[in-house]
């Protein structure tokens, strides 16, 4: 679940970089369109990522909703990607092989047909599976450099970060709490809180960890 | 030092916030009213109730502790005691008028299941620009508050003194809750 619908899951990253002064807001417009999510429903392809409508996965063009609403940039990354079950795979493997087989009259494959056979199924597989859609929300405030990301997976993070970096040319970079404090704290601070060391917790009667 | 190696090595300091707001949430501390609830001066009332679920993990994050219910919040004292860190907590934040509930993860500030307050606006907006915006703000403020927070915990955990002050009341509410709990079985 993401912005709009339901229960949220978010976690807060700093963009970090520079956007054009001139005509910021259609710079990113453009980028928007310009990285869009291509559909693979009808090709061969194993995976494709790109930006949709906060509000429609199937809105790449953002023509009922835009990218923008005042500060804020709302778009969301669709990812589509086939996938083969490790089980279903493993059993064409090897059903193609007991073929392969019959058909030659043989004991055993040699180690070099059993890893073509096994890129041969992989493909075949892949091929007839349909894409399964992934799609993560995003809202980029301009002004303040902050994104929320709606969504706690790493995998997610990961492939969100990189995507943005491609197509605005800024890093995002998670805002965990020792970054945060560092925001908060004046620099003459920070060395303290650089040289900050984990505290334990004593209590009367035992469990004594000793105070640091 | 980078991202990686910052989220592994000073992932105590989000765990021992999480701790100290636990703590802040069931104390008086001057700032707490007498139902329980935080209540700090500024410029809004902020009531935080921690509770239901919380998990603790030790220094590297391989053991886990797992408490549900009030039964078994003695065990997440104990926890503590022995030298866990509380790596999750279920949350209850009242700001004002709106109220949240949510799983905050003290490590790296992760915010799951958020069940966000519904207002007028949000049931009044007749454009989806206008849902968009109202629900951005209201994932902000929570934001913004948890940040808050945050922040007062720093003014003190910066401060030697004050620390070793805190820690002295957090350990005798420690303490407290142990005998409470020893009291009750």
């Amino acid at each position: 679940m993401g912005l709009l619908i339901g229960s949220a899951s978010v976690v807060q990253f700093q963009v970090i970089g520079e956007l054009p002064e001139m005509n910021t807001l259609g710079f990113i417009h453009d980028k928007v369109r310009e990285y869009s999510f291509k559909d693979i429903d009808d090709t061969y392809d194993e995976y494709s990522v790109g930006w949709v409508s906060i509000t429609d996965m199937f809105d790449t063009k953002f023509l009922y909703s835009s990218a923008i609403s005042g500060d804020f940039v709302t778009i969301s990354l669709r990812v589509d990607e086939r996938k083969v079950p490790g089980a279903v795979l493993k059993k064409f493997i090897a059903k193609e092989e007991r073929r392969i087989m019959d058909e030659k009259q043989i004991p055993r494959l040699s180690k070099g047909m059993k890893v073509e056979i096994k890129e041969r199924v992989k493909v075949e597989l892949i091929r007839k599976a349909k894409p399964t859609p992934t799609v993560i929300d995003l809202v980029w405030e301009i002004s303040r450099g902050k994104a929320l990301v709606f969504s706690t997976n790493k995998k997610a993070h990961s492939i969100i970060e990189e995507y943005f970096k491609h197509t605005f040319g800024l890093n995002i970079r998670q805002n965990i709490p020792y970054l945060i404090a560092e925001s908060f704290l004046p620099t003459s601070d920070h060395d303290i809180l650089k040289n900050l060391s984990e505290c334990s917790f004593i209590t009367i009667g035992g469990d004594a960890n000793g105070l640091s | 030092m980078d991202l990686v190696d910052l989220m592994v090595v000073k992932r105590f300091i989000g765990q021992e916030f999480l701790t100290w707001l636990w703590w802040k949430s069931e104390t008086s501390d001057g700032l707490i009213v007498s139902d329980g609830l935080l209540r700090f001066a500024a410029d809004h009332n902020i009531h935080v109730v921690i509770g239901k679920k919380l998990c603790l993990e030790d220094g590297s994050g391989d053991e886990k502790l797992v408490c549900t219910g009030p039964a078994e919040l003695h065990e997440a004292i104990n926890g503590l005691a022995l030298g866990k860190k509380l790596e999750q907590a279920n949350i209850i934040l009242t700001i004002d008028d709106l109220n949240y509930s949510f799983t905050l993860t003290g490590s790296l500030f992760e915010l799951k299941g958020i069940k966000a307050p519904k207002t007028a606006n949000t049931e009044a907006s007749e454009t989806m620009e206008g849902l968009i915006l109202e629900r951005i703000y209201l994932f902000n403020k929570l934001i913004e508050t948890i940040h808050a927070l945050f922040s007062l915990f720093l003014a003190v955990r910066i401060d030697p003194n004050l620390w070793e002050i805190t820690q002295r009341h957090m350990s005798i509410w420690m303490s407290m809750r142990k005998l409470s709990a020893i009291s009750q079985d």
